[in-house]
C-alpha cells in the first residue's frame, strides 16, 4: 500500500470509525428506564401525600393504571394551607424547601415557582433574656461530629458540657427533627444524614409548599384520587390484593404501595392479612414520630424578633410573614415533641393560644397580649390519620428504615418521608424519592 | 516570567536528550458506566416533567501527551497524560440541563514496536492513575446550592491498550491513525449520584467502572 492510498482510507475509516461504537452501542443502552414497558395490572396507592401523588403521577406518565385512596377530607397529607386567616395563604404542615439540590428544586426551576431564601436571623431566650448569641455554640456538636454515641440529644448535649442552661435550645435542634431532645438518636440522625444532599438553605414559597405540590404534581393525578376513604385491612394472602376501607367496600390491585405515615402503621389502624413480618413490624416500632403542632399568632404590631429560639413552651418562634407579600404580622410557633404533647394536653386552643401569649408576653415585656388579634392552631397529632409532625431517628434505631421500606412478597410497597433510606427523611423531596423509588421497585418487579 | 520560561526550555532540552519519543494525539472516544448510566436513565425515568430527556454521558474528545524514554530494545517505556471531555445537553423550557464530565489520567506506559516483523504498528500497555470532575450547568450557569459548585471528584486507576499503525511525514515526523481501549475498574466517585439524580445511596454505588473506546490520530516526533 503506497502512502497516498493509506492516508486516503485512514481519512475514510476515522470518518467511520467516530460514529460505528456509538451507533452500535447507544441502540443497546436506553436513555430512561422502563421505556417499553406494557403493565396492565392495577396499583393502588394508599395515602396522597408527597410520596403517593409522585408515585400516581409517575405511573401515570407511564400508562399504568392506579388508583390513590385517601382518608382525609383533601389531599396532601402533610402538606396543606391555610386561607383567610392573614391577606397571605399560610402553609399548615411543611412549608420549607430543604435545599434546592433536589427533584423538587428542578421541578420549581423548571415551572418558574417563585421561592425565598430563608435567611432570617435568631435570637436566643436564654437565662429569662433574649441575646443575639449563645455563650457557647450547641449547634455545631449536632453538625458531622466523629464518634458521637448513640444516646439521645439531651444526653449528649450534657455529655458535651451544656448545662440545663441550654435545655431549650436542644429542644430547638430535636423539635427541627420532629422530636423532643430526650427522644432522638445524636448518632442515628447523623448518620443518616450522611448521604443528605439536597443543600442546607431553607426556602420559602411566595405563595405555599401546597399550592406548589397541588399544581405541579397533584393536579395530573386528581381525577384518580378517592378521599374519605380509611384503609382498615389489606388482603394480600391471595394472587390479587384486596384493600377494604371502613364502610366496607373493597378495591382491588395487584400491587399496593403504602404511604400512611409511620404513626399509622406503628398504632396498627391497618389490618394486614397476612400480617407483616415481625421484623418489619418490629422496625416500624423502632422509628420515631412525635407530637408535633403549628400555632400562627396573629397581631396588630410587630414586637417580635424574626425567630426566636429556646422558649420553654415552645422552642420555635419565626416570623410567618418572611418570604411573603404582606404588611400583616403573623408570628409562627413551630411546637414539637414534649412542648406539643403538654400543649395538647391543655385541651383547647384558647389554652394552647394563652399559654404561647403568656410567654411571649414574659419575653416581650407583655406586648403580645397588648396587641393580639387572632390564632389558628394546627395540631397534626390530633389529626387521626397523621399522628404526629414527621419521623425521626430513635436511640438503638440500627437499620430499623431500612427493613421497613422492604416491600413484600412483591405486592406490598412502603413509601412516604420514614421510608427514606437516603437521609432526606422527614422532608416532602424525601417522601417524593420514596414514592418514585417504590414505583422503579414494582416495575423492576414486574419485568423480572 | 523569563526565569520560568528559561526553566521550562532548560526542562525541555534535558528531556529531550533522554527521549526516544513524544507523541501528541487527539480522538473521539466512546464511553460506557453502567452506575452514570443507571443515575441519568433514574433521573430522566423520575422527571417526565422534562420532556427532552438527558443523554447518556456517551460521546466526548480525548487528548494526550506521550514522552516515550531512549533504549535499544523493542519494549520501551514512558508516561503519558491523557485527558477527555464528555457532555450531556438537554434542552427544556426554563430547563437547560448540562452535564459536563472531565477525566484525567496519567500513567507509566510500555509501548511495543518491532519494525521486523511489523513495520509501522505498535501497541502501547498504559496503567494510570485517574481523576474525574463532574458537574451540572443549569440553564447556562453552573449550578451552585449552599454558595457551592455542585460537583464530583472521583479517583481511581486504568489501564489502556492502544493499536496503531504509523507512517513517516517527514524526517523526524510521524502520524498514526490509533484504536484504544480503556478500563477504569474502580473510580470512587460518591458524589455522582448527587450531581446526576440528585440522591446519595438510593440508584448507586459510590464507585464506578468505566469502558472507553477511541479511535484517533497521533503525531509523533521521534530521535
Amino acid at each position: 500500500m503506497d502512502r497516498r492510498k493509506f492516508i486516503k482510507q485512514s481519512t475514510f475509516l476515522s470518518i467511520g470509525g467516530l460514529f460505528i461504537p456509538s451507533v452500535f452501542f447507544n441502540s443497546c443502552r436506553k436513555e430512561s428506564l422502563f421505556e417499553d414497558i406494557n403493565y396492565d395490572g392495577k396499583v393502588i396507592i394508599i395515602g396522597a401525600g408527597a410520596a403517593g401523588l409522585y408515585a400516581a403521577y409517575l405511573l401515570k406518565s407511564k400508562g399504568i393504571n392506579f388508583q390513590l385512596l385517601e382518608a382525609n377530607t383533601s389531599y396532601g397529607g402533610r402538606l396543606a394551607k391555610l386561607e383567610g386567616f392573614a391577606d397571605f395563604p399560610i402553609d399548615l404542615g411543611a412549608q420549607w424547601l430543604h435545599g434546592k439540590n433536589s427533584i423538587l428544586g428542578d421541578l420549581i426551576t423548571k415551572s418558574n415557582t417563585k421561592i425565598t431564601l430563608d435567611d432570617s436571623s435568631e435570637k436566643y431566650w436564654f437565662n429569662n433574656q433574649l441575646i443575639d448569641k449563645l455563650p457557647k455554640d450547641v449547634n455545631s456538636i449536632f453538625l458531622k461530629e466523629e464518634n458521637v454515641p448513640d444516646v439521645s440529644f439531651k444526653d449528649y448535649a450534657i455529655q458535651k458540657g451544656f448545662s440545663t442552661d441550654y435545655q431549650y435550645i436542644v429542644e430547638n435542634i430535636a423539635g427541627d427533627s420532629g422530636a423532643s431532645a430526650s427522644s432522638i438518636s445524636a448518632y442515628w440522625k447523623m448518620k443518616e444524614e450522611e448521604n443528605w444532599v439536597s443543600g442546607d438553605d431553607d426556602f420559602k414559597f411566595q405563595e405555599t409548599y401546597f399550592d406548589f405540590i397541588d399544581q405541579q404534581i397533584a393536579s395530573a393525578v386528581n381525577d384518580k384520587i378517592t378521599l374519605n376513604t380509611v384503609v382498615k385491612k389489606i388482603d394480600y394472602s391471595q394472587d390479587g390484593i384486596s384493600v377494604t376501607d371502613t364502610n366496607n367496600t373493597t378495591y382491588l390491585a395487584d400491587k399496593v404501595i403504602v404511604t400512611v405515615p409511620i404513626s399509622i402503621l406503628k398504632s396498627n389502624d391497618i389490618q394486614f392479612v397476612p400480617t407483616l413480618p415481625t421484623e418489619k413490624t418490629n422496625a416500624f416500632s423502632k422509628i420515631g414520630m412525635g407530637a408535633g403542632m403549628k400555632v400562627f399568632l396573629k397581631f396588630s404590631n410587630k414586637f417580635f424578633d424574626e425567630n426566636i429560639i429556646g422558649g420553654s413552651v415552645c422552642a420555635a418562634y419565626a416570623d410567618e410573614s418572611i418570604g411573603k407579600l404582606t404588611n400583616q404580622n403573623v408570628l409562627l410557633a413551630f411546637i414539637m415533641g414534649d412542648q406539643a404533647e403538654y400543649l395538647t394536653a391543655l385541651g383547647s386552643d384558647v389554652a394552647i393560644t394563652n399559654a404561647l401569649l403568656q410567654e411571649l408576653d414574659l419575653m416581650y415585656g407583655g406586648q403580645a397580649t397588648a396587641s393580639f388579634i387572632s390564632s389558628h392552631v394546627q395540631n397534626w397529632t390530633t389529626n387521626p390519620y397523621v399522628k404526629g409532625a414527621y419521623s425521626y431517628s430513635t436511640v438503638g434505631m440500627g437499620d430499623a428504615r431500612k427493613i421497613a421500606a422492604q416491600s413484600v412478597n412483591k405486592k406490598l410497597y412502603f413509601a412516604g418521608e420514614a421510608m427514606n433510606i437516603n437521609g432526606h427523611h422527614q422532608t416532602v423531596h424525601g417522601a417524593v424519592e420514596t414514592g418514585y423509588r417504590e414505583v422503579i421497585k414494582i416495575l423492576n418487579d414486574i419485568v423480572k | 516570567m523569563r526565569n520560568m520560561l528559561l526553566f521550562g526550555f532548560l526542562l525541555f532540552k534535558c528531556m529531550d536528550t533522554s527521549a526516544q519519543e513524544f507523541k501528541i494525539d487527539a480522538s473521539y472516544a466512546y464511553l460506557y458506566s453502567s452506575q452514570l448510566d443507571k443515575a441519568i436513565q433514574t433521573y430522566n425515568f423520575t422527571r417526565p416533567i422534562l420532556t427532552e430527556k438527558q443523554p447518556l454521558l456517551t460521546n466526548g474528545l480525548n487528548a494526550s501527551v506521550s514522552y516515550i524514554f531512549r533504549n535499544d530494545k523493542h519494549i520501551k517505556h514512558g508516561i503519558n497524560f491523557s485527558y477527555a471531555y464528555f457532555r450531556s445537553w438537554a434542552e427544556n423550557k426554563n430547563f437547560s440541563n448540562q452535564l459536563n464530565l472531565h477525566v484525567a489520567n496519567l500513567g507509566y506506559l510500555l509501548h511495543y514496536e518491532n519494525p521486523e516483523k511489523c513495520k509501522g504498528f505498535y501497541s502501547e500497555l498504559i496503567v494510570s492513575a485517574t481523576s474525574s470532575l463532574l458537574y451540572k450547568v443549569l440553564n447556562d450557569e453552573p449550578f451552585v446550592y449552599d454558595e457551592t459548585l455542585s460537583k464530583s471528584f472521583g479517583i481511581g486507576g486504568a489501564v489502556q491498550l492502544k493499536l496503531g499503525y504509523s507512517f513517516q511525514l517527514k524526517n523526524k515526523c510521524y502520524l498514526s491513525p490509533f484504536l484504544s481501549f480503556a478500563y477504569t475498574p474502580y473510580l470512587f466517585s460518591p458524589n455522582n449520584e448527587a450531581v446526576i439524580n440528585q440522591t446519595k445511596g438510593l440508584v448507586c454505588r459510590n464507585w464506578t467502572e468505566i469502558l472507553t473506546a477511541q479511535f484517533g490520530l497521533a503525531f509523533h516526533v521521534r530521535r
